[in-house]
């Protein structure tokens, strides 16, 4: 199955049932539950015919361009029967998604807000913090597709992997981000902090990158591989 | 957002040749320590080129009929990521393999293509990358070096500089002013085949601040050309090398520059057993970028294999990619001198020394950093 296949009804349904509004009123969804439930979408990772775990990396990401509530893809790894490991590769995910979000927060605002004469977006300072956020929102999903790829194999490593790159590169996504939408993106009233406070705390679930880097960390001075044999062989699961 | 740059597996059809190419980086760097290893682009090595092309490891993306492999990028990559892991001296071959064969391919005469490319593909022939000038560094289209009409042929004037390799290259593909002026900007400018051996050409080595010379300063004084030395089409020129710079940005090249130094430090952890939380942290971490950039390396591939031409994508892989063979240096550093009380090899401490030196140019060659985040500024509709 085309992953866009799959993760096109879950937008229209997320984007449907948690508007910016909802989302900013706290993270309870008891009411959206049953439409999600009836959907058959918190199932999808379950039973015999479940759907490959690499296709729940798209579903993730987009929980998080929503700012969704995460509750949601737990039950669905929950469901799956699936580990810790799961939680921190989809989480991954997820972080790549609001990162996504924001990125284009921040690249509409850039056009659109014209200071000295001109859009912001013109400047060449501002042009590069945007296009390094770019290259780090890019660098997490790999890691994520990267990590959910024949997932459980490998899967201990595979999350910290994903891990480490999304909690290391979220607070500057998220900072990069406020960096360009200035005093604006500071209100609350502003969809920003929606997604940079769950950049925040997303990172920091299942584990920031300082503990899946000491994972990966004690694991490869404890084999006499090269490093790129051993990421080779341990994370790519190449022959 | 850059939606098809997305997760991809290497075919598994090149593993016989990853094999070939391990056993034969295994054996060219036996004899060598560590800190000549690191230099592995700038290892010049014609012996070792030629073999590789014997084994049918160069010219891998080219068609059998000019004598190359007729395979896709995916092997390529295999290869450059065994012989730099390894740090292998591939500075014989490199840019000829890398970007003169191809574009002499794309872009030149069935004749040049006949003249040049199967030579490449032996490594028997050395090409040099005519780019910057003394004035014209990443505002390339600034360049002065001019080849006029002159009879049937052309006359070459002018300088290029920090051209990697011209001191051993028998040709260098030069990007030139055709016709007009520097104001012209990318009009009037053209690529032509120069033999370096020919009349009126001085080539003289620059040495670097590690003392190495691996690039050269060139002149051209006069230098008659041949009618066919243009590749491709008169006043073109900007558009072929655009086209060429993609090749050269998203490889694994990009990602690997400091590896033999990772592994030296690795192997320095091992022996000492040395695993502080600190070391583990810094260790893991440098694990997870160099896992996720050859994700996006690999990405990068696919692309290229489906017949793209990934501008954007290749540039964040390269800005990425550098950055992390940057900070390797520096960490390393730290991580050792902050155990003041371990010995640490002579042999890791030049190594260190090499990479903590010359990592600046890392983010340098093949277009600065400053560039390529504009590359990506544009692809994001900033510009």
């Amino acid at each position: 199955m085309d992953r866009s296949e799959l993760a096109q009804p879950f937008e229209r349904m997320i984007a449907g049932l948690f508007p910016p509004g909802r989302v900013r009123e706290g993270n309870g969804w008891d009411a959206e539950r049953r439409e999600i439930e009836a959907s058959g979408f918190l199932d999808l990772l379950a039973g015999d015919d479940a759907l490959a775990f690499d296709h729940a990396v798209p579903l993730f990401i987009v929980l998080g361009r929503h700012a969704a509530p995460l509750g949601i893809g737990r039950e669905m790894i929950a469901r799956g029967g699936l580990g810790d490991g799961a939680e921190a590769i989809l989480l991954a995910a997820a972080i790549a998604g609001a990162g996504e979000r924001v990125l284009e927060m921040a690249v509409a605002y850039a056009n659109d807000r014209v200071q000295f004469g001109k859009p912001i977006g013109k400047q060449q300072a501002v042009q590069q913090n945007l296009a390094l956020m770019a290259e780090h929102v890019v660098a997490v999903r790999l890691a994520a597709e990267l990590a959910a790829a024949d997932f459980p194999d490998g899967g201990a490593m595979k999350a910290a992997v994903a891990k480490a790159t999304a909690s290391e590169l979220a607070p500057r996504i998220a900072s990069a981000a406020h960096a360009v939408c200035g005093a604006m993106g500071i209100g609350m009233e502003h969809d920003l902090q929606l997604f940079t406070r769950r950049l925040h705390q997303w990172r920091a679930e299942a584990g920031s990158e300082t503990l899946h880097s000491r994972a990966l960390g004690i694991a490869v001075l404890a084999d006499d591989r090269s490093a790129v044999d051993w990421v080779r062989a341990e994370v790519f699961r190449e022959a | 957002m850059f939606a098809s740059f997305t997760f991809a597996r290497i075919p598994a059809d090149y593993e016989d040749l990853r094999a070939t190419a391990r056993r034969l980086a295994k054996e060219a760097v036996a004899d060598r320590p560590m800190d000549v290893c690191a230099r592995s682009w700038s290892g010049y090595d014609a012996e070792f080129s030629r073999k590789l092309g014997a084994a049918g490891l160069l010219g891998l993306t080219l068609p059998k009929e000019y004598g190359g492999g007729g395979m896709g990028p995916f092997a390529r990559f295999v290869v450059v990521e065994e012989l730099l892991a390894a740090g292998a001296p591939v500075a014989a071959h490199w840019i000829a393999d890398r970007q003169s064969a191809p574009l002499i391919l794309n872009f030149g005469t069935e004749a040049q293509r006949h003249a040049y490319i199967p030579a490449i593909c032996r490594g028997e022939s050395l090409f040099a990358i005519g780019m910057s000038e003394p004035g014209s560094g990443s505002d390339l289209a600034s360049v002065r070096t001019r080849a006029e009409r002159r009879g049937d042929g052309w006359r070459l004037n002018g300088q290029k500089i920090w051209t990697s390799g011209a001191m051993h290259a028998d040709r260098m593909i030069a990007l030139v002013r055709t016709s007009g002026s520097a104001e012209d900007r990318h009009r009037g400018l053209s690529q032509v085949i120069v033999d370096l051996h020919a009349p009126g050409v001085t080539v003289r080595p620059i040495k670097d601040l590690a003392g190495d010379a691996h690039f050269a300063e060139v002149f051209f004084d006069d230098v008659a050309l041949p009618s066919d030395a243009l590749v491709g089409e008169e006043g073109q020129g900007w558009q072929q090398v655009t086209a060429e710079l993609a090749f050269e940005r998203s490889g694994p090249e990009r990602i690997y520059s400091s590896v033999v130094l990772l592994d030296g430090w690795l192997a320095h952890l091992r022996s000492t057993g040395r695993a502080d939380a600190a070391t583990t942290a810094l260790v893991g971490g440098m694990i997870a970028r160099l896992a996720t950039l050859r994700a996006m390396s690999i990405a990068c591939t696919a692309l290229l294999e489906a017949g793209e031409s990934p501008v954007v994508e290749a540039s964040i892989v390269k800005d990425l990619g550098t950055a992390f063979e940057q900070d390797l240096p520096l960490a390393i550093a730290d991580n050792l001198a902050s155990h003041r009380d371990e010995p640490v090899s002579d042999e890791l401490r030049r190594t260190l020394e090499y990479v903590t030196l010359v990592a600046p140019s890392f983010s340098l060659r093949g277009g600065a950093r400053e560039i390529l985040r504009g590359i990506i500024a544009r692809g994001l509709g900033l510009r």
